[in-house]
């Protein structure tokens, strides 16, 4: 039997099982009290309000602190056990370490900026990484639906990411945006750093056109607020639904069992595509970004 | 039924009723949230400055400094035995060198001592064919004197048979004198004959 029959008879199989349980348990119809974005949603578990403010801890904010503990507990654990010899874990913990080092801050900032901001951006791409990496790991939070052990209500076991919800990415972002500004009139002045926004080239050009130029690159500054912090929060929360409805999300929402079967085995191939790739990616990418716009604005042309 | 048009009713992020439908706060920063995160991170980046990277740094550092110092340890150790394997290549030369001269003067003194044994053979033969020649030359001349004898004898004996008397004296020297004028002697020396 060739590879190509093969394929065609694991398919077909495949199929005709999914056929078979659409026959066998047919169709629902569409579910209506099943709101998907509602894994999402947090519920206020200990309420605090203070001045205005609210600072009910919740789902989020229990992924932030645990995502905190992991990076602060692990890291130090790699740091007191660094040895000339290197075991596997501190093989790639040294990587990871090395690609921070070199890729993501010398190449884009100059020595004394490098050992400057070195912490900062290690301690956002192993934060960003941690938090994505818990938000992979199933923890019993869902309190919206509770299962009942001995008549005790435990939260079910649910996945999650900080980095899922728009508040986290957008903190980070603008400790980012602002540093980095600072650090741009820091290094020239106010209005020689308003300067740098223009290209370079411009020198011929009139007034007005300079001004519309300006204003276009100062639109681009704040738009790098929403394009940093959305494309982290994005990735994560799409990575999330994915999960979610290739977990089985979809099949209840539409009420068809069968199609469970066909997107049970797709989430597995959404989980370890996440986990593998885009939740060290996404990290990579927050603080290398960050690492380009503190050289920019530092930097003597723009 | 179509997934896409369902996923599009499934999610409306913006119309949405207020209390459970609705992901319009998915997209709603919220404050609270914000100050924790913002904490959090803070107390990470302490709590790893000051515990975490000064180690790892440094044992990263270590390492390539033990790294650079194994490198140069090697560099230094390659130069080094090479210098002595120069060492020993002109040493070696040296006592090629050496050997060679050895063997040449030992084949130049045997030489000599050759030439000299032969030279001295020579004249050692040459002296003894020189001695064995005045040996032969001597015997040669007495018998010669012998013979002569000899002959004068049997001649003056042969004389006085014939003549049935004594010879005197005179007359024995003139026949003597005559027979050996008659007898060439010359071709028993091995010397030409001188008439």
């Amino acid at each position: 039997m060739s590879t190509k029959k093969k394929l065609l008879l694991v398919f077909g199989g495949y199929a005709l099982l999914m056929i078979a349980i659409f026959l066998i348990f047919g169709s629902d119809g569409k579910n209506e009290e099943f709101q998907p974005q509602n894994e999402f949603k947090l519920d206020p578990w200990v309420d605090i309000h203070l001045g205005g403010i609210d600072l009910s801890i919740n789902k989020a904010v229990l992924y932030i602190v645990l995502a905190s503990v992991i990076t602060c507990v692990s890291m130090v654990m790699i740091a007191n056990r660094m040895k000339a010899k290197p075991n596997k874990t501190q093989m790639a913990v040294e990587v990871i370490y090395d690609v921070i080092r070199k890729q993501i801050t010398n190449d884009n900032l100059n020595d004394k900026l490098a050992a400057k901001y070195f912490p900062f951006l290690a301690t956002l791409f192993f934060f960003i990484l941690f938090s994505n990496f818990i938000g992979l790991i199933p923890l019993p939070t869902n309190t919206e639906h509770p299962v009942h052990i001995f008549g005790m209500e435990v939260p079910s076991f649910a996945l999650y990411a900080a980095t899922a919800n728009i508040s986290i990415p957008l903190v980070l972002t603008l400790v980012v945006w602002v540093l980095y500004q600072a650090e741009g009139i820091r290094h020239h002045g106010f209005f020689k750093y308003l300067g740098t926004w223009l290209p370079a080239g411009l020198e011929d050009m009139n007034v007005f056109g300079r001004a519309a130029i300006f204003l276009i690159e100062a639109i681009s500054q704040f738009v790098r607020l929403i394009s940093l912090s959305v494309r982290l929060f994005a990735n994560i929360l799409a990575g999330h639904l994915l999960l979610l409805f290739m977990g089985g999300g979809l099949a209840v929402l539409l009420g068809l069992g069968a199609l469970g079967v066909l997107t049970f085995p797709m989430a597995f191939a959404f989980y370890i595509f996440e986990i593998v790739i885009v939740a060290g990616l996404q990290a990579f990418i927050f603080s290398i970004l960050t690492a380009i716009y503190l050289g920019e604005a530092t930097s003597e042309s723009h | 039924m179509d997934p896409i048009a369902f996923i599009a009713t499934a999610l409306p992020l913006a119309e949405a009723a207020e209390e459970e439908g609705g992901g319009s706060f998915l997209v709603q920063p919220g404050i609270g949230l914000m100050i924790w995160t913002l904490v959090a991170f803070v107390i990470t980046m302490l709590v790893l400055k000051r515990f975490a990277f000064p180690k790892i740094t440094e044992a990263l550092e270590e390492r390539a400094g033990q790294v650079a110092k194994n490198i140069d340890e090697s560099e230094r150790r390659r130069a080094e035995a090479e210098e002595v394997l120069a060492e020993y290549r002109e040493r070696l030369k040296e006592a090629r060198e050496q050997a060679d001269d050895i063997v040449a003067r030992a084949k130049r003194a045997g030489d000599a001592a050759k030439a000299e044994a032969t030279e001295e053979g020579k004249a050692k033969r040459e002296e003894l064919v020189a001695a064995a020649r005045k040996d032969i030359d001597a015997e040669t001349k007495r018998s010669l004197e012998q013979i002569r004898k000899e002959v004068a004898d049997l001649t003056v004996l042969a004389t006085e048979k014939v003549a049935r008397k004594t010879l005197d004296s005179d007359d024995q020297k003139r026949l003597v004198e005559e027979a050996l004028a008659e007898v060439d002697f010359s071709a028993l020396s091995g010397e030409p004959s001188r008439n």
